[in-house]
């Protein structure tokens, strides 16, 4: 039973990290050339970030003989999207909004609360969509609310139980060939975990949850650098922290934030929005790249971890499908632009890469 | 890789020309960057002077380039880096056409002829490595004893075994990707279980297209059958680490500097303009080494700093100081005179620039050799379209080629080459994409839908093989000086005189063959048009060519084994001034078909472990 609770857990993990995605990369892609660097800068090295968690909760779902799952319907993540603590991820351009919501993806402490809670981490929202939010796995499968450091910290408890029941070896039976290693992982800095027994499983998810808390409790890392959720509250206040700020009123020059200077992408994107057929077939194209990554991660997960570096390359051609959709305005909207809905759509076979014949 | 903010300012001119340093370097390209660095971690206090602009290493400084190289129409090699007259950067675009027994000084580099090359190198922190391409061949063994195999050229005091250690050593600074196998041919052999620090980058769709239809085929050369096949190039770029590399250690590879940690930098991504400037620094640039120096407190960078004398102490013949100009404004020639000292004096500002500061000092040596001997590589450049789309404009600049050529019998005849499949189409050659661009709108009429579809169907079916050819050495290919030719701050400029030798051009000539045998057997479309206008136009039996240069500078103070033969020792040590060093590729004395710069770096390594020798035997020894 425990076992199948991990898995379930660890599997929601994987899919939780993974749905933090596409929100950042509207962010980042919605900047217009040349402008917002410092916000570029903290948007892109956050998702690759996410990256890197997503592929850890999958190495220690792997090591204990699991299969995590990111492709297919039912398991690629749906916008809006709503998070066991409560925040609810929606795809939108740069934008104040979706700052505040990054800060709250960013603070694993964060819940939540009702409105009568003064200290609640956004200001009431009007809704984004027109459905409600698609539910997380991991929302599914624990109890009720919770945070995500409570949501890992049950995730180790459980694992420590586990190996106490049936021991190191039979819990941690997964084939070592599954793991995601340092060579395939790719980024200039920070490295997968490869998880073989419960100390580098724990090692493993403490990295996520520790790029949170720790970032919470101090605000600048072991190299002295400002940590990301305090970034984004430079981004916020379009002030950089001086060495004597108070943490939340951030008093130095301006880091450079613009606004103006992004494309004002529809928020959570629908076919339906698009009305233009060039736009829609656009859209597909980038909701088939989308979701041929996901089949090739889900692959590097299954056994063949190679074929991340293939996954990579997708990512690339998924950026500019992405930039064609973010760059045209919405035809008989107020100045509106399209954007990528990240709906699931099974890649055509043949669009396999760079071998298509010469027309 | 952190560069701490405020680095260059450390230390101002005042207190640094009161201090007597370690050692003072001049140049903070890849060969000071080495020196200081590996002395800075022997514990010795450093003062690297650097005549470029003066920002710290920062993702801004690096970002402000990349933004000036995508927001310019002309999209050569110094794109990115703005002008500073105070310390000029030669640039392709000063290339003129000349006319008999006129000299060009047009640009900083002034070129007495006949040949004009087109010289470039560039005067920012972190140098030449900037804009480099990043191949990293070593030398091959056979290079080190051109005279004594081939009958050509010179020797080198020193042999491929004892530099062997020391490329190994560049290799991890650089963070090459290779494979071993794959660069164990014509005599090439690494150390027992060596690996290189990160995988070799796969070769191109169009190299693999080439390789379809040439792998395996014979050339006769000299009597001698030699097969070609294309193979990769070992790259300074970061890749895939090997887990095998250190004995099982593994290589962790060094990404993007900043003065915040904010950026990691990645891997190449085949962004394809490695040549001006890498986007995502996946490619090394003397910046990640420099980086590294200044972990040290006691290396002090000084940039805006020209070098303009050596001064020398005529009772010993020691150098005594170098004498440098500081500007504040690099549109303006007001600078400030300091003299720098120190117990040791490196000259590292590449093979124009250290012999063009000796000889503007009045310095000569023994040999009478300074600023003689001046090699680059001639490239030969042949453009060709493929009959089907080959993915041309996909991947790093230059993934694979041909290196079976680099050595043979022949040499004793014609220069050995190497030849480059250039994953950038026709670009070096003409311009492409933007000429071809222009040519289908002015010149077919072409617009919409029919130039989108013209564009996808030639773009991707360029090839364009570029012959990297041996150039001996020759002591009438020379840098000098004259008082004539000064820059704003009164500094003289560099003065160039350069043939192309004639077993350079039967090198030429045969690798033009080649070319087009390969064409054929591509079923190729040979475009390649040599303009008699152009520059770099150069006659040979008949037949013309245009000859690029590979800017992999390089004899201008070669290292020999005695004085009367050569202006620095096998260490790099000046044989008539005890304390001062001459390093980068002006002390090579061949360079065979290797780009330079990882036998640089190698040199450096060599030469900086005896500076920390020498520092310590005069610690010894009392004055």
């Amino acid at each position: 039973m425990s076992r199948e609770r991990l898995a379930e857990l660890l599997d929601a993990a994987v899919k939780l990290e993974l749905a933090t995605i596409p929100p950042y990369l509207c962010a980042l892609y919605s900047l217009q050339p040349e402008h917002n660097r410092e916000a570029s800068l903290v948007l892109r090295s956050v998702v690759v970030e996410e990256m890197l968690h997503m592929v850890l909760a999958a190495n220690v779902l792997n090591a204990i003989g699991g299969r995590p799952s990111v492709a297919g319907p039912e398991n690629a993540p749906r916008f809006p999207h709503e998070l066991p603590d409560g925040v609810v991820l929606d795809l939108l351009p740069f934008s104040p909004r979706a700052l505040d919501a990054f800060l709250c993806v960013e603070n694993p402490q964060y819940r939540a609360a009702s409105s009568a809670d003064p200290s609640a981490g956004t200001p009431t929202q009007p809704p984004t969509s027109r459905s409600g939010p698609h539910p997380s796995v991991a929302l599914n499968v624990t109890a009720g609310p919770t945070t995500i450091g409570a949501f890992y910290d049950e995730i180790i408890d459980l694992l420590e139980a586990v190996t106490r029941d049936v021991g190191e070896a039979a819990l941690f039976c997964g084939d070592p060939g599954r793991q995601i290693t340092g060579e395939l992982y790719y980024a200039g800095g920070g490295a997968p975990v490869v998880v073989t027994d419960l100390v580098s499983a724990t090692v493993a998810l403490r990295e996520v949850i520790d790029q949170g808390e720790g970032e919470i409790s101090s605000p600048y890392d072991a190299d002295g650098d400002l940590a990301h959720y305090y970034r984004f509250e430079q981004l916020k206040h379009d002030r950089a922290y001086l060495r004597s700020d108070r943490m939340g009123t951030p008093t130095g020059p301006p880091v450079g934030v613009d606004f103006a200077a992004v494309y004002p992408m529809i928020p959570n994107p629908r076919p339906a929005d698009l009305a233009d057929p060039e736009l829609i077939a656009a859209a597909e194209r980038a909701d088939r790249l989308w979701s041929r990554v996901l089949l090739q991660i889900d692959a590097a997960f299954d056994g063949s971890p190679a074929t991340l570096v293939d996954a990579v390359q997708t990512m690339f051609r998924l950026r500019d499908a992405m930039l064609v959709l973010l760059a045209n305005p919405l035809p008989g909207s107020t100045g509106l632009h399209a954007g990528p809905t990240f709906d699931w759509a099974p890649p055509e076979p043949s669009a396999a890469t760079g071998t298509r014949a010469r027309p | 890789m952190i560069f701490p903010s405020g680095v260059n300012r450390r230390i101002d001119h005042r207190t640094a020309s009161q201090t007597v340093y370690d050692a003072v370097v001049v140049g903070a390209g890849i060969s000071g960057a080495i020196i200081a660095k590996e002395l800075g971690r022997a514990g010795r206090r450093v003062l690297v002077l650097e005549a470029g602009a003066g920002e710290d290493h920062s993702l801004a400084s690096y970002e402000r380039y990349l933004e000036r190289f995508y927001a310019t129409a002309d999209k050569d090699n110094q794109s990115p880096y703005p002008p500073n007259p105070n310390a000029q950067i030669p640039r392709t675009t000063d290339t003129h056409r000349m006319s008999p027994g006129q000299p060009d000084s047009s640009a900083y580099l002034v070129r007495n002829g006949p040949f004009a090359s087109d010289t470039t190198y560039t005067r920012v922190l972190g140098g030449t490595t900037m804009h480099w391409e990043g191949k990293t061949p070593r030398m091959l063994p056979s290079d080190f004893r051109l005279h004594s195999v081939h009958g050509v050229g010179r020797d080198w005091p020193l042999s491929y075994d004892d530099l062997q250690p020391y490329y190994a050593r560049a290799e991890r600074e650089i963070g090459v990707s290779g494979d071993v196998e794959q660069q164990s041919f014509l005599g090439a052999r690494f150390e027992p279980g060596y690996v290189f620090p990160m995988q070799e980058l796969p070769l191109s769709y169009l190299d693999r297209t080439v390789a379809r239809g040439i792998d395996g085929t014979t050339v006769d050369l000299d009597g001698t059958p030699i097969e070609l096949r294309v193979r990769a190039f070992p790259q300074g770029r970061n890749g895939i680490p090997n887990p095998a590399y250190d004995h099982g250690r593994g290589y962790v590879p060094v990404g993007a500097v900043s003065t915040t940690q904010i950026e990691e930098g990645e891997r190449c991504q085949g962004n394809n303009n490695c040549v001006p400037l890498c986007p995502v620094q996946a490619k090394y640039n003397a910046g990640k080494t420099l980086a590294a120096a200044v972990e040290s407190e006691r290396v002090h960078i000084l940039t805006q700093t020209v070098a303009s004398r050596v001064l020398i102490d005529s009772v010993t013949g020691h150098v005594s100081g170098i004498e440098v100009k500081a500007y504040d404004d690099p549109h303006t020639p007001r600078y400030t005179t300091w003299t720098m000292r120190g117990e040791i004096y490196v000259l590292a500002a590449n093979a124009i620039e250290n012999p063009r500061l000796m000889l503007a000092s009045g310095l000569s040596t023994t040999s009478g050799l300074v600023g003689r001997n001046l090699m680059d590589h001639a490239y030969l450049l042949n453009w060709a379209l493929l009959p089907t789309i080959a993915g041309t404009y996909r991947g790093t600049n230059c993934t694979g080629g041909i290196a079976d050529l680099r050595d043979g019998g022949f040499r004793r005849r014609q220069a050995a080459f190497a030849v480059d499949i250039h994953n950038d189409g026709w670009t070096w050659a003409v311009g492409s994409p933007g000429r071809d661009l222009r040519h289908m709108v002015d010149d077919e009429n072409l617009f919409g839908r029919d130039l989108r579809a013209a564009l996808a169907d030639r773009l991707p079916r360029q090839l364009l093989l570029a012959c990297m050819i041996e150039v001996p050495p020759d002591e009438s290919n020379r840098v000098t000086v004259d008082p004539g030719y000064t820059d704003p701050m009164g500094n003289l400029r560099p003065v160039l005189s350069f043939t192309v030798p004639e077993y350079t051009m039967r090198g030429a000539a045969y690798a033009r063959q080649l070319s087009r045998q390969i064409f054929q057997r591509l079923g190729a479309a040979d475009h390649t048009r040599y303009e008699p206008s152009d520059p770099a136009y150069v006659s040979y039996e008949d037949q013309g060519y245009v000859i690029r240069g590979g800017n992999h500078l390089a004899g201008t103070h070669l290292m020999g084994t005695a004085p009367q033969n050569s202006v620095v020792d096998d260490t790099q040590r000046c044989w008539d001034h005890d304390n001062l060093y001459l390093v980068g590729g002006g002390s090579m004395p061949t360079i065979g078909t290797s780009n330079v710069t990882l036998t640089i770096a190698a040199m450096c390594f060599r030469t900086a472990k005896r500076i920390v020798r020498a520092l310590t035997a005069r610690a010894a020894t009392p004055a």
